[in-house]
């Protein structure tokens, strides 16, 4: 009722306006729709062009056994897909894809985490150079680093070995890369570095969004380090970090370049990824030798790379709103 | 109010900074056509993979240049493991060079049939194509359905040799009488050397060393001492080839000289006898290596040998096919004719690429070729030993004899040609790794599974080739040790 009043009053109090058209309002509202279709055009295109076109036309290729040169003519039914299931190299990459994921997303997000705490303490020097220190791994091309790499541990494999047999902390020589014991190692080592910037930055980001005053508080009420850390920034980095944990997942399961320049997934499969045994197939093999391409089995082996992504995607967005409910109603 | 005044300056700044970048690719554009349009010079263009024989190219070009003023000639010289994939995209985004190295994949039937390449016969005349041996173009070779697509460019010639250091031979007492280093020849001279150079060196030196990166030495080591003992097929990848043609099959698990030269491999490994970085390394750096003296022996093709004669390395010496007994039981084969350059179908300058393919396939560039120590020529008289003065390049002339031609199935029944084997994974190049690291334990059971897979795969294709069966790949007469004449419809 009082509201009702106000409104009146203000009306009656307001010299009377005509209201714009409504056909003015129309084509004023179209032109902000207008502009805002302009500006997503680019990024559709690029989108429709890069991702959705690929997508659509790989599934066609599903149905057919075709090397890439001229146009698929050799219909094969579901066998590109009974041949991906039924082959062990496949799964195996799966697996080494999944282990990927499952070290270097957690020692990147624990590091990340300490290092953006460091970071982003407003007495620390040199703040801004330390930050930039650690992106730069994240602007530099992985197909660079991982040559860099390669070069270092096979030309000075030899003096890293010497190192460490001098320092009795191995017992013979090992070969970095060539050995499948330790390449899936050098590969995560260099993987958590390479992308470590990313999470820094996001975390740094959630961070700064924590209101000094909660920790003043704390403070008068005698908290600690370690409990402000506990009560404080872990709950309200909470949101920030769900995104982080489901970009570094999604980030590692596309792992690719990385591998295929230090390992191109070898040796014999051991540090092959889905990413890479998709290329292989659709390019023709590990090696330098010429073998037919199968880009028919390449797409069947992405679409079921694609499913499994989007059931795992789904599991994880389920289990982090269950956990998220179960501490809403704790 | 100013927001729409912004945007719209924003937008006109974009469509200017659009168009001028528009006017300057065309700009560009219609510099660089009315260069190629002017008959001042046309440009064009060519694909290789020589990359320790970008040397000899290079000259040719200048002195192709010299001597065709009005023809330019790019070279674009691609990755040697991504040219075939390269040469597929060009043709799909219809931008293929005028003229190029024949890729190894697809097999050549499909490039002509997918139309990549333009028959030469307008210009390789009968009096064009005698001036090469006899048995140069043959139907499913170089010549398909009649028409002439490429040539031989290098005589046959031991694809694989053993090098031997030198320096690192002499340190182990590896000498005979006069002081000249002792060549291994056999399996059993290979592994004594081998122990006296790790005993010798106390470790320091490897006998053995090999650049696996790319997936592809390993299986050098077991094609060349496989090879000796009496296994015509190697441990080739692609196509039909390291099929043995005595049977016209894949025998990696039933002939017994595989496992027997793959426990040897092990054997030296078990040893440390190989350079520890080996299946890491790549061969360039197993190149550099060896240069080095960091490993006594390795195994390689004749490119190695120009780019350590530019680092002046000549202190090597070279043998092939060592085999368990003195004499090697089988050879390297290879097709009568050959393949090295074509015209592209698509190129708009045919004569030109013409001008350029002639040039290359000339007795003059054979000889320089030869000169150069890159290979051997298909010209005879090119591979005078005795104009050879350099010693390592002479040792492989010399060694011409331990490459012959082979069976060819697709003389014998040019349908063959249509049979297209799908890649089979893994490979043999896989197989080694997976025992070489200790990931496979079990080598006869890997070598037989392997066999099982390329033979269904064969049987396969054959079945989706009319007019061709198993039989036209088996030649039960071929004796190893000699050259083969595939008759047809024999």
């Amino acid at each position: 009722m009082v509201m009702t009043a106000v409104r009146q009053d203000v009306t009656a109090a307001d010299p009377p306006s005509a209201p714009p058209p409504a056909a003015a309002r129309r084509r004023a509202r179209r032109r902000t729709y207008l502009w805002s279709y302009v500006y997503l055009a680019p990024m559709m295109v690029l989108l429709l062009a890069f991702v959705v076109y690929p997508i659509m036309a790989s599934l066609g290729y599903t149905f057919y056994k075709w090397d890439g040169i001229g146009d698929p003519s050799e219909f094969v039914g579901l066998a590109n897909f009974r041949q991906i299931v039924n082959d062990s190299i496949f799964w195996r990459s799966l697996g080494h894809t999944f282990v990927y994921a499952a070290f270097v997303v957690p020692i990147q997000l624990v590091l990340a985490l300490a290092l953006a705490l460091v970071l982003n303490n407003k007495r620390l020097r040199f703040a801004s150079f330390y930050r930039t220190l650690f992106f730069l791994p994240v602007v530099t091309s992985a197909a660079v680093i991982g040559v860099v790499i390669q070069l270092l541990v096979s030309n000075f494999g030899d003096s890293i070995n010497t190192l460490l047999l001098n320092l009795h902390l191995i017992h013979q020589h090992i070969d970095w890369l060539g050995d499948p014991h330790f390449a899936m190692a050098i590969i995560i080592l260099v993987g958590i570095w390479h992308t470590f910037g990313y999470n820094l930055v996001y975390f740094l980001a959630g961070l700064q969004t924590i209101p000094d005053e909660l920790y003043e508080a704390a403070r008068l009420d005698g908290a600690g380090r370690i409990a402000m850390f506990r009560y404080i920034t872990i709950p309200m980095l909470r949101a920030v970090g769900v995104v982080i944990v489901i970009l570094a997942v999604i980030g590692t399961f596309q792992i690719f370049d990385l591998v295929q320049v230090l390992t191109s997934g070898g040796p014999f499969f051991a540090t092959e990824v889905v990413n890479t045994y998709i290329y292989h197939l659709a390019f023709g093999g590990s090696n330098a030798n010429a073998v037919q391409p199968d880009i028919g089995l390449a797409s069947a082996a992405s679409f079921i790379y694609g499913l499994l992504l989007i059931g795992f995607s789904i599991v994880q967005v389920l289990v982090l709103r269950s956990l998220a409910r179960r501490r809403g109603a704790s | 109010m100013s927001s729409p005044i912004s945007r719209r300056s924003l937008l006109r700044g974009a469509a200017a900074l659009a168009g001028a970048g528009a006017l300057a690719g065309c700009s560009s554009g219609t510099s660089g056509s009315g260069a190629s349009g002017s008959k001042a010079k046309t440009t064009i263009t060519y694909w290789d993979w020589y990359a320790s024989q970008a040397s000899w190219v290079d000259n040719e070009i200048k002195l192709f240049q010299q001597a065709h003023p009005d023809i330019a000639v790019k070279k674009t010289t691609q990755v040697s493991d991504k040219y075939a994939d390269l040469v597929s995209l060009a043709y799909r985004s219809n931008n293929p060079p005028d003229i190029l190295m024949v890729p190894k994949s697809p097999q050549l039937s499909q490039q002509v049939s997918q139309d990549w390449l333009m028959p030469v016969d307008k210009w390789a005349t009968k009096s064009w194509q005698s001036s090469f041996p006899e048995n140069s173009f043959v139907e499913g070779v170089d010549v398909f359905g009649g028409k002439l697509y490429t040539a031989p460019f290098a005589a046959p010639a031991p694809s694989l040799q053993l090098y031997i250091h030198h320096g690192v031979f002499k340190d182990a007492g590896l000498t005979n009488d006069d002081g000249s280093v002792k060549l291994p020849k056999t399996w059993d001279d290979v592994t004594q050397a081998a122990d006296a150079i790790a005993s010798k060196s106390g470790g320091k030196v490897a006998p053995f060393g090999f650049g696996n990166s790319t997936n592809t030495t390993l299986a050098w080591w077991l094609d060349l001492f496989v090879r000796g003992a009496g296994s015509p097929g190697g441990a080739a990848v692609g196509g039909i080839d390291g099929m043995d043609y005595r049977v016209g099959q894949w025998k990696f698990g039933s002939d017994r000289n595989y496992l027997d030269v793959i426990n040897l491999l092990m054997e030296w490994k078990s040893k440390n006898w190989f350079y520890p970085n080996s299946m890491s390394i790549s061969d360039e750096q197993a190149r550099a290596f060896f240069e080095r003296g960091r490993f006594g022996m390795t195994v390689g093709g004749v490119w190695n040998q120009p780019e350590w004669t530019q680092h002046k390395f000549t202190d090597y010496s070279l043998v092939t096919l060592p085999s368990p007994s003195e004499a090697p039981k089988a050879l390297f084969y290879g097709p009568p004719g050959g393949r090295f350059v074509a015209v592209s179908s698509k190129t708009s300058h045919a004569d030109e690429a013409w001008a350029w393919f002639d040039w290359l396939y000339s007795p003059d560039a054979g000889k320089r070729w030869v000169e150069q120590g890159q290979g051997l020529s298909v010209y005879a008289k090119n591979n005078d030993p005795k104009s050879v003065t350099f010693a390592p390049f002479s040792q492989y002339v010399a060694m011409s004899g331990a490459a012959v031609v082979g069976p060819q199935p697709a003389i014998r029944n040019p349908k063959v040609s249509a049979v297209q084997l799908p890649a089979v994974k893994p490979d043999i190049n896989d197989v080694l790794a997976g025992i070489y690291t200790g990931q496979l334990k079990d080598p006869q059971g890997a070598l037989t599974e392997l066999e099982g897979k390329m033979n269904q795969a064969l049987g396969d294709a054959i079945k989706k080739a009319p007019g061709v069966s198993a039989k036209d790949f088996a030649f039960a007469d071929w004796d190893l040790t000699k050259a083969y004449t595939t008759k047809p419809g024999a």
